[in-house]
């Protein structure tokens, strides 16, 4: 491997950014964003480790199921800083109104976190609006509002198994990874729902983000587990058994992402920016951190965390190709890295550098997910020095004009900071081939084709790059009959750009900016724009079922409620899961 | 009913967007009016007012008119703050920013009042602001100091000429500047009353913590207006979902 670590590092004054941060034109790629992995940063990692750290305590007052699991559940969990309730209801389906698209109106389960305990007469409230989802209204006692539907295959599958007092088959709770999966969380002051401000100023222990819907996830798993459990003790309990320990740690959450999350990323910019910054941070403090030499121990570890990705892919049923085909060549390509930990150990635990020279030949040689791999694996190693940016997660979201700015200094601006929207040639009929709108169906988000679809009067304007160009042009051609003038000026001249001005001029302040890629182009990826917010989510084994939705899994690993306190949980290391092995059933 | 702020912006953004805003515009106005709501200044109440203009009138925007290194007119053609505050206060920090005082007279407009989101936003690049505008027969001033998060507010009796229908925005690096600048045109009349800051900050709060009562009316009146961005469901648009 090679030995200039440092070519593609930058290195500015203050004292973060000392550290050998990537470029944003190499980290800003959709391809690349669309290539990340789960990592300690991950806002179902940090949640993990807050709830077992502090020891949450979980009770549930309410119980109150019929024998076919119907009913009503409240939990009461005391965190750290407050109370809160989970508010549970679960329905009759009938299997064929079983739909996860957003434009369901029925679901298995329904659910609601609220701030505090929940009395007789909120409950009433909750029970009239929470199963309408959409269609109801809450109040700003409510924090998320989510929905699930059931595996009906699994859920069936593992109630009968243990109904007849046997532990079902790994094998097959593989296939699936879970019993429900949810098809929405909504929060941040939906449907009359706490705003986020509220959130983050009044129940610190929800004040990152979506730490309160991650947490309605999480409840959703230990749920679903709790109900299997109660459906085979009500139909036998003389035979009936609870599931093991293991596989109730390898249970997670089903999740289907499509289009309703690719706006988000392009809406916040800051934020995104933020996120990626964080996760970078980390990522070049695991290289420092390595200069120095690199014990037995850690290389141990990253062998083994090799192994579990390998073992983690080779389970991850997929019938798309693009993602079938990457999962086999990433599988390879860690088998080389497997192999080269086992050879080269003794002599890299004194290698300066070797960290830098790992991501610098992945980068040359290998896969793109690889190298995404790699980085995640490697930040895993240091949790002492990257676990406190998960504090950092946050940020101030208000894009402002810099009025005073000279044109021509905002010319040079997107020169440097958005030749790669300057690059694209939007002469080309495929470079705004596609649209995106807001169809009346609950507002989804959907995509066009230029000219056969209709809305293209209504587009959303997420083509950032062709925003900037035709800003570009206008700037260019004023500054030739107005020179000198400054923004202010020309946003009075152009009063209709002055979105897409605040946006570069606040965008350029920050270190990563947007995301370089062309969103109305007739070959976009969406799928890289969920891929990317669901690996800040922490979720992991991504099906992508077409270019516009992924399955997942959420907290397949992670540890139970009755691990809460539990020391040996501390270590929290449960990236990328895989089967037990069950010894003693 | 109660809505939250962050329903309320995104229902506002759209509502903007079907009357013909542009992104920068849209943004801006669904600031300007949760503000005031949010701060007990009748934010729905003035939009309300200027809904039926807005939606029977294209936005138009303010005219440069007249110029010099501190001093600017605007002529606002008749159209709301919603659509020219932000140009206005652009064009008055970039002033101020190269010149450190500077004065802006904005005529022919209306809602003036939502001028106060967009001067706390700009105070918060160190700018100090004064503006004062003609109310019926009294007159409103607000000042903000450099960096703060809320106006100070008070109405005054009538003093001389002003027309009804403009707003004169004052601003410098700090509040002596501004004060020692312009001490002739900053003379009001008999002081009448203030909304406190504590009453602003306690207003906020509360709907921070228990929502944002707004008229069932309004609601759907915005509510039909985001109607209007919306694209018809078709089998060939739920493939654009993935379908």
């Amino acid at each position: 491997m090679h030995k200039d670590p440092h070519s593609s590092f930058e290195s500015t004054d203050s004292n973060v950014k000392l550290l050998p941060l990537r470029p944003a034109s190499q980290v800003m790629q959709l391809e690349r964003l669309g290539s990340f992995h789960q990592s300690r940063l991950s806002f179902m990692r940090t949640l993990v480790r807050r709830m077992v750290a502090e020891n949450w305590q979980i009770t549930s007052p309410v119980f109150d199921l019929d024998d076919q699991g119907y009913g009503t559940v409240v939990y009461q969990v005391e965190a750290k800083h407050g109370t809160f309730s989970y508010v549970l209801f679960s329905h009759y389906l009938d299997p064929e109104n079983r739909n996860d698209r957003v434009i369901a109106n029925q679901w298995d389960l329904t659910m609601a976190l609220c701030e505090g305990t929940v009395g007789t007469e909120q409950l009433e409230f909750l029970r009239a609006n929470v199963p309408k989802q959409e269609a109801g209204r809450v109040d700003s006692r409510v924090l998320v509002l989510s929905r699930a539907n059931r595996s009906a295959r699994t859920f069936d599958y593992v109630v009968d198994e243990l109904t007849q007092g046997r532990q079902p088959s790994v094998d097959v709770i593989a296939e699936v990874g879970y019993l429900y999966r949810t098809t929405a969380a909504y929060g941040s002051g939906k449907l009359g729902m706490a705003d986020w401000e509220k959130v983050r100023t009044k129940h610190r222990d929800f004040a990152r983000p979506f730490a309160a819907e991650m947490f309605t996830c999480y409840m959703l798993r230990h749920f679903s587990m709790q109900q299997a459990d109660y459906l085979a003790a009500q139909r036998s309990p003389e035979t009936a058994v609870t599931l093991h320990r293991d596989i109730k740690r390898y249970l997670g959450i089903g999740n289907s992402t499509g289009l309703g999350m690719a706006p988000f990323l392009i809406n916040h910019p800051l934020l995104i920016n933020q996120w990626i910054e964080m996760r970078e941070t980390a990522l070049a403090t695991a290289i420092v951190a390595g200069e120095a030499g690199v014990d037995k121990a850690t290389m141990a570890r990253l062998d083994m965390a090799t192994e579990r990705v390998i073992q983690h892919l080779g389970e991850i049923i997929t019938a798309d190709e693009r993602q079938s085909n990457s999962n086999v060549v990433v599988r390879e390509e860690l088998q080389a890295l497997h192999l080269w930990l086992q050879e080269q150990a003794a002599d890299l635990a004194i290698t300066h550098y070797v960290w830098a020279d790992l991501i610098q030949y992945a980068e040359q040689h290998w896969h793109i997910e690889t190298q995404e791999v790699i980085n995640t694996m490697l930040i895993e190693l240091y949790p002492d020095l990257v676990d406190s940016l998960e504090e950092q997660m946050g940020t101030e979201e208000s894009q402002q004009i810099t009025p005073e700015m000279l044109v021509s200094e905002l010319l040079e601006i997107i020169e440097d900071k958005y030749d790669w929207a300057l690059a694209i040639d939007f002469s080309k009929y495929e470079s705004k081939g596609a649209f995106w709108y807001r169809s009346e169906e609950k507002m989804e988000p959907r995509l066009g084709q230029t000219n056969i679809d209709m809305g293209m009067e209504k587009e959303m304007p997420l083509g950032i790059g062709r925003l900037v160009r035709e800003c570009y042009d206008l700037l260019q051609h004023y500054n030739t009959i107005s020179p000198e003038q400054n923004v202010a000026h020309f946003i009075m001249q152009c009063p209709n750009h002055s979105g897409i001005v605040a946006r570069i001029q606040t965008m350029a302040q920050s270190r990563y900016g947007d995301i370089r890629e062309n969103l109305v182009h007739s070959d976009v990826l969406p799928i890289y724009l969920l891929r990317c917010k669901l690996s800040f989510f922490g979720v992991s084994k991504f099906d992508p079922r077409s270019r516009l939705w992924v399955r997942n899994t959420m907290f397949q690993g992670a540890p139970l409620i009755s691990d809460f306190g539990n020391a040996d949980m501390a270590a929290d290391d449960w990236q990328f899961p895989i089967k037990p092995v069950m010894t003693s059933l | 009913m109660k809505v939250s702020k962050n329903e309320l912006t995104a229902t506002l953004k759209k509502a903007f967007e079907a009357l013909g805003f542009q992104s920068g515009d849209y943004y801006d106005a669904a600031d300007m009016v949760v503000w005031l709501e949010t701060h007990g200044f009748d934010g729905f109440d003035r939009l309300q007012a200027i809904l039926t203009y807005l939606n029977t009138i294209g936005p138009v925007h303010a005219d440069l008119v007249q110029e010099d290194e501190h001093h600017s007119m605007l002529d606002g053609k008749g159209t709301s703050i919603l659509l020219c505050g932000s140009e206005a206060v652009d064009l008055i920090s970039a002033q101020v920013i190269k010149g450190s005082w500077a004065a802006l007279e904005l005529t022919n407009c209306y809602n003036r009042t939502f001028i106060l989101q967009r001067l706390v936003k700009a105070a918060r690049r160190n700018l100090a602001f004064i503006a004062y505008w003609r109310q019926s027969d009294y007159c409103v001033k607000v000042s903000i100091a450099p960096g703060a998060e809320l106006p100070e507010y008070q109405t005054f009796t009538m003093t001389g000429e002003f027309d009804s229908q403009s707003l004169r925005i004052f601003s410098g690096t700090d509040m002596a500047v501004i004060e020692r600048q312009f001490a002739k045109e900053l003379e009001f009349g008999e002081f009448l009353e203030t909304v406190s800051a504590e009453d602003m900050q306690a207003c906020y709060l509360d709907s921070v913590e228990q929502g944002i009562e707004i008229d069932e009316a309004l609601w759907k009146t915005l509510n039909e207006l985001v109607a209007r961005v919306l694209v018809e469901s078709t089998e060939s648009s739920r493939a654009g979902a993935g379908d």
